[in-house]
């Protein structure tokens, strides 16, 4: 499921944010790494709001859950399951 | 920007812009992954039910509704009437004046504030502190490279004081939503509507803000960020919200409706703004520096919803300023013609 999440997820990236898959570091902030910038994040929140039905409120936008690629897919897997 | 500067042929997006690949037909990627983008009027949609909610939830409860962020140019006073007139709000208009703005607009502010009844509060920044803002902003690199493909270095940290503005004023009054006047092109339509988390946000802005306070001083921090007394009483943040989107009316349409509140077109300023006479100087600055015009990407999308004709975008991105008419602009800033002729 994780690896579903994950592909829906760097497809929305790489088509809203013009980046190559190669590019982005599944690690590291993509803030830091200049692929996105503080408005992004809130497109993000959105696309997987809607992409995987699940509630964002500003307290969980925060960097242990938006930090990285695969901190987002945690984040998401554990929003769906509760 | 030369004559020759290679375009999209469906878009004006040009050869300079960042990640940019024709076709054998000259297409631009932008505009050829936009054929996939059913998407926006998914969100447009998605945005509208969710911020009918939303007002519905929490219109009425205290002295005002929302905050507009109100500069007196055409979308933002569009915005207003339809705020106040279609969804009835009780606005509360904040401008903030940047030294720079067409005296003209303020006729429009205060037209269109007694036209629709609303309260205004206005802003002006020192000069002392402003000016050298300015200057920093154009002439070192303080962005991310993401955002000045849509927003022109200057103009990102005039809405970045004009955003922290609002929303002090909206903590301090407990006022539930910030108004803007953007519209699709400028925002993507994920972020129609948002509430930020200021903490994160903040966080992610620091090399930014690092960088202006090493520039510009400390003052960086009164005016780009919200104080710690006022983070911790608060229980709720505002959510902004771009009511223009939701309309998406073309250039004419708006321009008929505004008339009819009494705002006029300014004419000191360029094709691309309707009220601050920095603009043109920006667009130089940022052409200059990376071979595009910051307002090709909004322009394009609006050629892509059928919006507005190619031929008007490049009409509008053409009239680019000669050095020498922002001479007394340049003075101002205490800019010399080689600072900027070196970028
Ligand atoms: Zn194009």
């Amino acid at each position: 499921m994780s690896e579903n999440i994950q592909n829906k997820l760097l497809g929305f990236i790489t088509r809203s944010f013009m980046v190559e898959r190669e590019e982005i570091d599944l690690d590291k902030s993509m803030i830091d790494e200049g692929i996105i910038d503080s408005f992004g994040l809130i497109e993000i929140a959105t696309f997987l709001e809607n992409e995987f039905h699940i509630k964002i409120t500003e307290e969980k936008m925060i960097r242990a859950n938006f930090g990285s690629v695969h901190k987002i897919v945690s984040f998401v897997k554990r929003e769906q399951t509760q | 920007m030369s004559k020759e500067t290679v375009r999209c042929t469906k878009c004006i997006l040009s050869s300079a812009f960042p990640r940019i690949q024709f076709d054998e037909k000259g297409v631009c990627n932008f505009c050829r992954n936009e054929i996939y983008f059913t998407t926006e009027n998914q969100s447009i949609a998605n945005a509208r039910e969710q911020i009918t909610n939303l007002l519905n939830e929490h219109q009425g409860k205290g002295q005002y509704d929302a905050v507009m962020c109100y500069s007196g140019g055409k979308d933002s006073t569009y915005t207003l009437m339809l705020a106040t007139r279609q969804y009835n709000l009780k606005v509360l208009a904040l401008t903030v004046d940047n030294g720079f703005l067409s005296p003209v607009a303020f006729e429009n502010i205060n037209q269109t504030v007694d036209a629709l009844g609303v309260d205004l509060i206005t802003i002006r920044p020192s000069s002392k502190f402003f000016s050298p803002l300015i200057k920093a902003s154009a002439l070192h690199d303080i962005y991310n490279p993401k955002t000045l493909t849509r927003i022109s270095s200057v103009c990102n940290s005039c809405i970045s004081i004009i955003n922290i503005a609002a929303l002090k004023l909206a903590l301090e009054k407990k006022i539930p939503f910030i108004l803007a006047g953007f519209t699709l092109g400028q925002i993507p339509a994920n972020s129609i509507f948002y509430k930020n988390n200021y903490t994160f946000f903040q966080e992610s802005r620091e090399p930014i803000l690092n960088k202006l306070r090493n520039l510009v001083g400390n003052e960086v921090d009164d005016y780009f960020c919200i104080s710690d007394d006022l983070i911790e009483s608060t229980e709720s943040y505002p959510y902004n919200i771009n009511l223009l989107c939701l309309d998406d009316p073309s250039e004419d349409e708006i321009l008929a409706e505004i008339k009819k509140l009494g705002w006029i077109s300014p004419k000191d300023v360029d094709g691309c703004s309707s009220n601050c006479r920095l603009n043109a100087f920006n667009n130089f600055v940022h052409t200059q520096k990376m071979g595009f015009n910051p307002y090709e990407l909004e322009l394009s999308h609006l050629i892509r919803r059928d919006k507005l004709s190619r031929e008007d975008a490049l009409r509008k991105i053409a009239a680019q300023a000669e050095i020498m008419s922002l001479k007394p602009i340049l003075e101002q800033l205490g800019i010399s013609q080689q600072e900027i002729e070196q970028l």
